[in-house]
This record gives C-alpha cells, structure tokens and sequence, in this order.
C-alpha cells in the first residue's frame, strides 16, 4: 500500500512554514493575482516570500507546488502564460493548471516543469485524465469532490496518472470550474477573477434580528446570536422557497476523510489535499498535524486502525458550520 | 501550554467604560509604530493610509480606533470603516496563532463590520507576518 503525500494549503509564508513544520509533504500556493482561484486582498506569495518558502520546504525535503488554475479571459492570457514562466524560473516542483490552452503552453515552453491538472480542470472520468495525459503529458489530476470512493477507484483504475483528491476542508455545491454563482451576484467569479463571493462585495451587519450577511446588498443569510456562521457564498445561503426559509443549495460544512483514510489508501490515492489558502496559519498547523497523524497511523497501525477522539474535536472546531460530512465519497444508497 | 479562555473581570469593564479612549489608543498605535520602526511589521501597510480601522474588545467595553498617516498609526475620533469585535482573551490567541479568525468567525467571537475588503485585507497582512517572539512569553507556561 502506498502512502499518500499529503498536499497542504499555504496562503502566506507563516503558513507554508506551519505547513512544512507539521509534515506536509507538498504545499500549494499562488500569486496575488487572478491567476489562481484564491485572490483574496492581502493573500498570498510576492518574489521575495515565494522564493524564501521554497528555499525553506526544500530545504527540508519538501514540494512546492504552484496554482495558476483559474482561466484566462480574452485578451489577457499573458498573464497567465507569465505566472507559468515565473513558476518555473523559482523551480516549484509543479504547477497546477485548469485552462487547457496554458496546459499546452505550460507543455511546449517549459517541458520540465511538472504539471497537474487542477480540480478547476474538471475532469471527473479517466478518459478526461487520459486525454489530459495525452495532450498536455499531465503527471496528476485534483479529483472534483463529486465522485464516490468505488468511482475515484474506477478512475484510478483505468490511468497511470497519479490520483489527488481533497481530504479535509469547506465544502460549496462542487461545479468546479464552472461555477457561475458568485458571478451573478458580483460579477467575480473562481474561473474568472480567483474569487468567490470578493469581499468587497461583502458586508455584515448586525441588526434586532441577528448578524445579517449579504453579498452585493442581497441578504444571503441571518444568523441568530449563537447561531455558528459559514462563508458569505451564495450557494450556502438560506433562501426562501415556498414559504420555507432554508439552506436551499447547500449547507456550510466541511469535507473530513479521516474516517476512510485506509480505504482510500487501499484504492491507490496518491495524494490527499487539503483545503484553504484563505485561512490563518493556526487553521493550517493543526489540520496537517492531525492528517499528518492519522496518515501515519493508517499505514502503521493497517487493520487495527482507528480514529482518534483528538484528531476529529481538533478538525471539527476548525470546521466550517462545524458539521463534518464524508461528501461524496459515501454515498450509500447508491 | 494554549492560553486558557477568559473574560476580563466586570469591574474593569465597568471602569473602563468611563475612561476616555484617546490615551489606550495612543498607547496602541505607539507600540504599532515602534514595531514597525523596529522592522517586525514587515510587508507593505500602504492599504491602510487613511483608512480607519478600529478594534474592539467586548468585555472591556471599549476599544481604539486609528488610521495611518505616511505611514505611521494615529488614534482618530471618526466613524470608523471597518469594526471588529472580539474578546481579549480571542485576540490574544489570534496573536499567538493558536485560532484561525476564520474559526472564530464562524464560532460568532469575531465580529466584523463595515468594509469587509479592508477588514479581510489586515487580516492577511496580519497573517503574512512572521511571529514575533516577544508575543511566545504571553503564553502561560
């Protein structure tokens, strides 16, 4: 059984170093720009901080991998193309590419540098993967977290392209790469800007009623004074349907595999990722210690294998709407 | 050893909700400006030139409000952009890295109001910060 690396979040140089301290065996990161699906103000790597968290993680043995995975916008591919340039000359171990025609590019400029394709990619079957392989010579794929472990093992199955699917992290309705939700509110969207919900378009107010949270003056929800509170994306607003006000899309929740690590090993997973370039370096110290932990454990202990009371009160305080769900993976009716 | 949860005794609320804010806030931005002089706020702070931010700590009832000035923090009077709120205790373990203010945000300790943008903007710039070690000796051992 092989085991997994596990990829963690780094939006900023405290967090890339937490990572790697914790025993991360890659860590993702961007520019600050549109180039990548996390361009929040204030996140993410300049040249010098880029440069010096590359130095550190190689330093100790560990990959740097570079997400440029939202899609260039007519007329401005440059800049794309650029963010690929910029990955390799820092020499990051990989970049993590969606747009099929930076794939290509990325693969004739620079056939070095390895390349994954990003969940931004969407490909949810082999022959998408295979393609991918074909075409552009992708050495892995981010899996959408759409697909039911007995599928993620179809796919593995069927192609020699390395495997990586999210372990742990907020969850949102998962049309990856082609969610137009947050567009039709703001005008951003992940595939166009590297934002969803941008928070200038967001505000929080509290009012009689409980704290109000509404994204371009549309109230997307209203939370009571104990009432735990999730991201302002639309998608996991409550709306009123019918006369019934409830999350109508989606609830906020976060994805935990912690419970089925040994049988994703089983099936061939490559890497397990977590998610969250948006969050604080406390956030990204104690989810990759705990997944660190309970990765070692899964290969050690095999059958006798179970989770640990700690690991899951750890990950669920961190969780958003502090509900922890198996997604799709589990999907017993099936 | 993580710092325990706490909220500030009621008398020193009670008190402090009668002191005026000005000399707590001037306190504030010096050790704001001293650090920066001293090169522990590393990064470009230029977002918050004339911006005006304030801070708010529920159990003392009070809080400091500042901007910057050429690039230096100034106590101010006006109706702030962004407010956040919180307790000490919280704030402290955002300092010392022991809470995500996301998690905090969804748990409802940390309040933000106004300008989002500017508030989740210091937020990161806050983050991207390397951790000063004076702030490690807060922690109980």
């Amino acid at each position: 059984m092989r085991k997994p690396e596990l990829v963690c979040p780094a939006g900023s140089l405290p967090s890339m170093k937490a990572a790697i301290d914790h025993g991360a065996d890659a860590v993702y990161m961007g520019l600050k720009d549109a180039t990548n699906a996390r361009n929040f103000a204030g996140l993410n790597f300049d040249a010098a901080a880029a440069r010096e968290g590359i130095r550190y993680a190689h330093a100790k043995g560990r990959k740097v991998l570079m997400a440029i995975n939202t899609f260039p916008q007519a007329g401005q591919s440059a800049t794309w193309r650029r963010a690929v340039d910029t990955a390799a000359d820092w020499g990051v171990d990989a970049v993590i590419l969606a747009d099929a025609a930076l794939l290509d590019y990325a693969a004739k400029t620079h056939p070095n540098l390895r390349r994954h394709l990003s969940v931004q990619g969407s490909a949810t079957n082999y022959e998408a993967i295979n393609l991918c392989r074909d075409l552009f010579g992708i050495e892995r794929a981010v899996l959408p977290r759409v697909l039911t472990v007995p599928q993620v093992e179809h796919v593995i199955q069927h192609t020699e392209v390395e495997i990586e699917v999210f372990g742990f992290g907020s969850l949102c309705v998962m049309v990856e790469g082609r969610c137009l939700l947050s567009s039709y509110a703001t005008g951003e969207s992940p595939n166009t800007a590297g934002v969803c919900s941008p928070a200038k378009a967001v505000r929080w107010a509290q009012t009689p009623q409980g704290m109000e949270s509404r994204l371009s003056g549309i109230l997307i929800d209203r939370y009571g004074n104990d009432e735990p509170a999730g991201y302002p994306t639309l998608c996991k607003g409550r709306f009123e349907v019918n006369d019934e006000t409830y999350y109508a899309l989606e609830e906020p929740t976060s994805l935990n595999v912690v419970a089925m690590l040994p049988e994703l090993m089983k099936i061939g997973v490559s890497a397990i990722k977590v998610e969250g370039r948006q969050r604080s370096p406390a956030y990204v110290a104690e989810v990759t210690k705990t997944l660190r932990a309970a990765i070692d454990a899964a290969v050690s202990e095999g059958a006798r294998y179970h989770v640990k009371p700690a690991w899951q009160a750890g990950l669920g305080k961190l969780a958003e709407g502090q509900q922890q769900t198996l997604g799709a993976y589990s999907r017993p009716w099936k | 050893m993580p710092l325990p949860d706490f909220t500030l005794p009621g008398p020193l609320a009670a008190i402090a909700r009668h002191l005026p804010e000005r000399p707590a806030a001037f306190a504030f931005t010096t050790a704001l400006n001293l650090a920066k002089r001293a090169g522990k706020l590393a990064g470009d702070w230029e977002f918050l030139e004339g911006r005006t931010v304030r801070i708010e700590i529920e159990d003392l009832g009070s809080g400091v409000t500042f901007t910057a000035a050429a690039g230096r923090f100034h106590p101010v009077g006006n109706e702030p952009e962004v407010r956040f709120a919180a307790r000490a205790s919280d704030y402290l373990k955002i300092a010392l890295r022991e809470e995500d203010p996301d998690t905090l945000f969804f748990q409802r300790r940390l309040k933000i109001e106004g300008d989002t943008e500017l508030g989740l903007e210091l937020k990161n710039h806050l983050d991207a910060l390397e951790l000063p070690a004076f702030l490690d000796r807060l922690r109980p051992h």
